[in-house]
């Protein structure tokens, strides 16, 4: 092999990208539109939720609760509803709680908040009687199609209702007011403050350099065989080892321009936090476009046209997205289906990836994906090799 | 020293001139004074085998391309594989291009038996489609061939210039290949096929779909290339064409049916024109 010949590849297909700039557009253009896209819509963050409340509470009787700090008629609901998360819930008034049902029934409403007549006397009572059976209720009327909304909603309230226990608390002298249940998280990486986004990076990155890799491969391999720049290849000097590494570098070169992009928008619009080291993960993607090549040139036999070959994309887009873990844990999917995540390579990028960036984590820890990885590009690019020297 | 007889252009006189073989001397011509050029073939030339071809076969499954071909190839010659679509011309240039390994028999270029990767760099191959790199411009390309060749980036700068010349597309070089017009892609492409100097050039039907003025230009550049000893090997289907080769052979269903210049062919058959030869053959019809 003479890297004269091979570097010819390289920058030749480098060049093609330099003039075909709406190819180049894509190859930058895609990762970070997925980013933005993903990110803000499933940011992790649930905003502007429109919920209804129906205040119907009456306040504390006068002398029904004798000793109590607060002025009689005080309206506990209303102390509630300040304390709704504004961000998270467009709050709107509500006269009568059937009509706010119907809203969440026509689906203009993602929920409705009832407070019943008796919820201050109630609510205080408890808070004061803590033996005593008696509780306040308030009926949160929800849409439940959306699980993410229903959560946001229900967190919104739950936390509204501590914020205003937590108030009266303190006026009432009560020294500590048991609530019904303590979620105290334990994170060992990341911190409480992980979003969607920071877990999404590393993936998109992953994904980005495999989509683009595989696809402009295939096309590339279809064209040199339909315009028969191939033939005039394999009838010269230049060896089969030669233009698969050849192409190989340019990909690599293209994949770490793809991430660098990526990764600075990440950093810059989302800022995620990368603890692990910027150069292995960078050399991970490199790894992960040289087996993509590989695979690429592999499918390119396949497809005798680029009509052909965009065919592919369902073929390598949908395994990719829905069981190597880019959007939601492998942990998450059906049990009988997870074995089929360990024959998808991107798996074990999109793993080294989080491993690295958002962990931290080095060699040591990741060898495994990447043993997986330099086997799958040995493999496929040998595959290539042998494919050409049976004459294109 | 050879000694050729050559007929001026201007006045049609017909005189002798001397060299030594590849040497190129200036003639005047007595009657009319025109000065000219007179190319003197290289040693060698039409006398030494360059491609010999020895029983080849090729089979593509129960198919039979090429069956049981035999010719012999001499330097400097300029050699027509002619035949109909289908008669195996393509698979026998495939073939001597190493893009196709024989059934059966043996070859040889240059004294090297193929495929041979490293002979491959004293050979010049142009596809029957236009084959290049469209997403790139004409520098661009040849470049990229210099490189696939291994010549010198000073070896690349001077023969650029040259092959840009010799297919007059100096204006066109940093234009992207996609904006060319159809005949300037041809020019292009053989430019590509001969910017390293072979000894041994391939042509698949160099001149389909090109119009009459670009063929005549084609076919200057053949000559040129066999004047300083290159081989040109040529498939074409065009009889006209194949009357300005050195040497054809007629191909049908895979088969070598005759062999010789066309003039010889022609008082074989005692007919006029190398179609009607054909014909008489045993060949079908071409177009």
């Amino acid at each position: 092999m003479r890297l004269r010949r091979t570097l010819a590849f390289s920058k030749r297909a480098l060049l093609q990208f330099r003039h075909d700039r709406r190819t180049l557009a894509f190859v930058l253009v895609m990762p970070l539109l997925m980013i933005l896209i993903f990110g803000y819509t499933f940011g992790g963050e649930v905003k502007g939720v429109t919920v209804e409340v129906v205040n119907n509470d009456q306040g504390l009787q006068p002398g029904s609760l004798p000793g109590v700090p607060f002025p009689q008629g005080i309206v506990i609901a209303n102390n509630i509803s300040k304390n709704l998360d504004i961000e998270t819930l467009k709050v709107h008034g509500s006269g009568n709680s059937s009509e706010a049902r119907q809203l969440v029934d026509d689906g203009r409403a993602w929920a409705a908040i009832i407070f019943p007549e008796n919820f201050s006397q109630n609510f205080l009572w408890s808070l004061m009687h803590p033996e005593s059976p008696i509780r306040a209720s308030v009926e949160v009327y929800l849409d439940g199609s959306n699980p993410t909304i229903a959560g946001a909603v229900m967190a919104a309230v739950s936390q509204a209702i501590q914020e205003t226990m937590s108030d009266l608390a303190g006026a009432l002298n009560v020294s500590q007011v048991r609530l019904p249940l303590t979620v105290s998280p334990v994170y060992a990486y990341g911190g409480g403050d992980t979003r969607f986004i920071d877990y999404f990076a590393p993936g998109v990155i992953s994904f980005a350099i495999m989509m683009v890799t595989t696809m402009i491969t295939i096309i590339l391999f279809v064209n040199e065989r339909r315009t028969g720049t191939l033939q005039r290849l394999l009838a010269s000097p230049a060896t089969e080892a030669e233009i698969v590494v050849g192409y190989s570098l340019a990909f690599g070169v293209i994949g770490l321009l793809q991430s660098v992009v990526v990764l600075v928008a990440a950093m810059l619009l989302f800022n995620i936090s990368i603890v692990g080291s910027i150069v292995f993960a960078l050399l991970v993607v490199m790894l992960i476009g040289f087996g993509h090549q590989g695979l690429g040139i592999l499918l390119s036999a396949g497809a005798k046209n680029e009509l052909q070959a965009i065919q592919f994309i369902p073929l390598i887009l949908f395994p990719s997205i829905l069981l190597a873990g880019l959007f939601w844990p492998i942990e998450s999917i059906p049990s009988y289906l997870q074995p089929l995540s360990y024959v998808i390579p991107l798996r074990y990028g999109i793993d080294a990836q989080r491993s690295i960036m958002l962990r931290g984590w080095g060699l040591g820890e990741v060898w495994v994906d990447i043993v997986v990885l330099i086997a799958f590009a040995v493999l496929t690019l040998t595959g290539s090799v042998l494919l050409l020297k049976r004459k294109g | 020293m050879l000694e050729r007889r050559v007929q001026c252009p201007r006045c049609n006189n017909i005189q002798s001139a001397t060299g030594n073989p590849g040497d190129v001397v200036v003639a005047v011509c007595p009657v009319c004074g025109f000065r000219g050029k007179v190319t003197f073939p290289p040693s060698g030339k039409g006398t030494t085998p360059v491609i010999q071809l020895h029983r080849i076969t090729k089979n593509f499954g129960d198919f039979t391309a090429v069956d049981d071909l035999s010719l012999v190839i001499n330097k400097g010659e300029i050699y027509g594989l002619l035949g109909p679509n289908g008669s195996g011309k393509t698979t026998t240039i495939k073939m001597l291009c190493g893009l196709l390994t024989p059934t059966s028999g043996q070859a040889t270029i240059l004294g090297r038996q193929i495929p041979c990767k490293t002979l491959m760099q004293r050979i010049g191959y142009m596809p029957q489609e236009t084959a290049l790199y469209n997403d790139n411009t004409v520098h661009e390309n040849l470049a990229f061939f210099a490189g696939i060749y291994g010549m010198t980036r000073e070896q690349f700068r001077s023969q650029e210039e040259r092959m840009l010349r010799f297919v007059d597309l100096e204006r066109w070089r940093d234009t992207l290949v996609t904006t060319l017009s159809g005949g300037m892609r041809h020019r292009v492409s053989l430019a590509c096929s001969l910017l390293h100097d072979p000894q041994v050039v391939f042509l698949d039907e160099p001149t389909v779909g090109i119009d009459p003025e670009l063929r005549a230009t084609f076919w200057g550049f053949f000559h040129s290339l066999s004047d300083k000893g290159c081989t040109v090997v040529i498939t074409t289907h065009y009889m006209d064409e194949a009357d300005r080769c050195g040497r054809v052979g007629l191909l049908r269903s895979g088969r070598l049916i005759a062999e010789g210049s066309p003039h010889d062919l022609k008082l074989q058959t005692g007919t006029t024109s190398l179609e009607d030869a054909f014909l008489r053959l045993g060949g079908r019809k071409m177009a």
